[in-house]
């Protein structure tokens, strides 16, 4: 048989040929990952009352990836951010999430209502799921799952750091609070403590989402002269109230205390008619802030030419969290990422911020807050009381024992 | 008891007042112009920013000028978009103008940002007048006054001057009022305007009374629908009585169940709809039969 010049190659090898090349992803998967960058899901809610909220807490979360200049585990990293239009919608968004975006672990949940149906759908998907705003109880209580971990400071325990302010002006309370999953834990959280402390109710509304016009619920208030207003509104509710408490003369009058406030909740209100005293886990002045969360209030404001809300920080120091996490586990597998969460910690002022291990609940000191008497700067409205519990060696026992919190891992 | 119920009442008729003022303008387009505007809300919360930034910029007075600004917008947007729907399925409308209220809305966030803004009565409208059993504060007395002179200076303007009956004419039949040589589709971008300025007028006053967001929209358009709904798409007495209505209506809820006062003005529209499908004041009109 003759040879004939050039390159020849038989059917056979070409047949051959052509397998190899297909198979060599399977047979080298670390160099086609490599190329791959990690891809790590962002739910909060695009449009509606909590929107205002969620945009600081997606610049935070998108800040704490640019600190790694978008690298994990010396590979790209990448933040794909869907809506939370309602429940079901945000759980589809998490589906698709996971099965079409092909995210490692999930963050967001801005409202109870939806973040108690995506730690749900995590399960189910067992894909880890890092909670930065809602503080609906159950979800680290008895919906908790070995898939959720959560930032925001359950209903039940800010209550318990908020009641002994509320007690301080009288023990005639009036509630209220917004008609879903957060104010109704509001709600009975109060309720249960004020019949610890011997207290009567002497009201109590709970509030549609989205009310424009509080001024009903104002004279009801008016005419049952409470010692001091329970809320428990959210996001532009709790703004429009504040607004027009004042307008019908009520600030100064009546004392308001509530959980969880936003700083953009407070901006909203404006000098003239914010009022009240509050908790929340973060303040952008307060001066016991440790050297990292310095160092973050000032890059945020370098960059958004604004100071950051206390939501700026809380997606920021979960995304820390789960980036951290996933560092430390050398992997994008489910399992050794929520192990790193569990060994997550920071540094904190008092005491180190870390996730517990029997309800995943970050463990975290709050602050009492009580708007200044006179505000000059269109940013700074709070007076820092206290930070709660006052002893750092308190902190699980605020938080609740395994039996209080009621969580059985699944 | 009746000293509660009338403070409540006279609480429902400033918010019926801004349900009438919204509701006006979205009855006014939809009956000249067979356009339902689902964009309305948007223009309501234009209205609420242009306030915001001339009262920022200018002081007090300048606030006025806010409707006017509206209303161009509302021009500029006819010419631009709505004209090109009159002939179209009302489906087409629909979404046209939904996503029209997106963009503006979108637009809003990018130029003012996400965050509500403070925005308060002005001071020489702070305090409250309590008369015999009911108490309301000078603010509201001065929306609901507002609300009522918009409302008359409305009805004068449509009724007796000869713009306003070459409105009425060319809702009932376009075609004629063509025929006699007037320029219809000029007018019906001012009608636009008009419905859009209206829509305005209810941003400015709720501005300094609920949050000043891009969302805001969202807690006006849709008892303006109701509203619209009960009293009689496109008629102007329909929607100020079903306006005034609504917003008594959930005042008094809120005293005796005020978790259904979110869902009470749609049991009432449900109600109204299966007793006169027509609405309070329904007309039978030629052309959208």
């Amino acid at each position: 048989m003759i040879r004939k010049p050039g390159l020849v190659v038989s059917r056979r090898q070409a047949l051959f040929g052509a397998a190899s090349l297909a198979a060599a992803p399977l047979a080298m998967p670390h160099v086609a990952r490599a190329a791959d960058p990690i891809r790590i899901g962002l739910l909060l809610a695009k449009t509606g009352q909590i929107a205002p909220q969620t945009e600081y807490l997606a610049n935070g979360t998108f800040l704490a990836l640019e600190e790694r200049n978008n690298m994990i585990m010396g590979q790209p990293a990448e933040l794909i951010w869907l809506d939370e239009p309602s429940p079901q919608g945000a759980v589809q968004n998490m589906q698709k999430l996971v099965q079409e975006n092909k995210v490692c672990a999930v963050l967001g949940g801005s409202l109870s209502s939806n973040a108690l149906a995506e730690e749900a759908k995590a399960a189910e998907l067992k894909v880890p799921f890092v909670c930065d705003n809602a503080a609906a109880t159950e979800i680290t209580g008895k919906n908790c799952n070995r898939y959720t971990f959560r930032l925001n400071t359950p209903v039940i325990v800010q209550s318990r750091m908020l009641a002994p302010y509320a007690l301080k002006y009288g023990k005639r309370w009036y509630h209220i609070t917004a008609s879903y999953a957060f104010g109704q834990d509001i709600l009975r959280s109060s309720r249960e403590l004020l019949k610890q402390a011997g207290g009567t109710e002497v009201g109590s509304d709970e509030v549609p989402l989205n009310t424009p016009d509080f001024s009903s619920f104002i004279l009801k208030i008016r005419q049952a002269k409470p010692d001091v207003v329970v809320g428990g509104l959210s996001a532009g509710d709790l703004s429009t109230f504040l607004k027009q408490w004042n307008e019908l003369g009520m600030k100064g009058k009546i004392p308001f205390v509530e959980i969880a406030i936003g700083d953009t909740d407070i901006w909203a209100v404006g000098p003239e008619a914010a009022t009240g005293t509050f908790t929340k886990q973060w303040y952008y002045k307060n001066p016991a802030n440790p050297p990292a969360e310095q160092a973050f209030a000032a890059a945020y404001e370098k960059k958004f030419g604004k100071p950051a809300a206390d939501k700026a920080w809380m997606g920021w120091i979960t995304a820390r969290s789960l980036f951290e996490s996933i560092e430390a586990a050398k992997s994008t597998e489910t399992m050794p990422i929520i192990e790193a969460l569990e060994n997550w910690s920071f540094k904190g002022s008092k005491s180190d911020y870390r996730y517990r291990k029997f309800d995943h609940q970050m463990l975290i000191p709050n602050l009492a807050v009580s708007v200044k008497d006179k505000i000059t700067d269109k940013w700074d409205y709070f007076d820092v009381k206290a930070t709660l519990p006052e002893n750092p060696a308190d902190i699980d026992k605020v938080y609740g024992t395994e039996e209080e919190v009621g969580c059985k891992m699944t | 008891m009746l000293d509660v119920i009338l403070s409540q009442v006279a609480s429902g008729l400033v918010l019926g007042g801004l349900y009438v003022l919204i509701a006006i303008g979205l009855s006014i387009i939809f009956g000249l112009l067979g356009i339902v505007n689902f964009a309305h809300g948007a223009f309501f919360t234009l209205g609420a920013y242009f306030a915001l930034t001339l009262y920022r910029t200018f002081g007090w007075p300048a606030v006025i000028l806010s409707p006017i600004l509206v209303g161009a917008v509302g021009i500029v947007v006819e010419r631009l978009l709505i004209r090109r729907l009159y002939d179209k399925e009302p489906l087409v409308s629909l979404i046209i103008t939904f996503a029209l209220a997106l963009m503006i809305e979108a637009t809003v966030r990018l130029v003012w940002g996400g965050i509500g803004q403070p925005f308060s009565p002005p001071p020489f409208l702070s305090g409250f007048y309590i008369w015999g059993p009911v108490l309301i504060t000078k603010y509201r007395v001065a929306v609901l006054a507002t609300t009522a002179a918009v409302l008359i200076a409305l009805w004068l303007f449509l009724t007796y001057t000869p713009f306003g009956r070459i409105l009425r004419a060319g809702s009932r039949d376009p075609e004629m009022v063509g025929l006699l040589g007037i320029n219809l589709p000029r007018v019906l971008a001012w009608v636009f305007g008009l419905g859009c300025a209206i829509s305005g007028i209810a941003g400015v006053l709720a501005a300094p009374l609920w949050t000043v967001t891009p969302t805001m929209a969202t807690n006006a358009i849709m008892p303006a629908f109701v509203v619209v709904a009960i009293g009689g798409l496109g008629s102007f007495a329909g929607a100020v009585i079903a306006g005034l209505l609504v917003g008594v209506v959930i005042a008094l809820t809120i005293q005796f169940k005020p978790e259904a006062s979110g869902a009470v003005m749609y049991l009432f529209m449900a109600l109204m709809l299966l007793l006169r499908p027509r609405g309070l004041l329904g007309e039978r009109w030629e052309r959208f039969e």
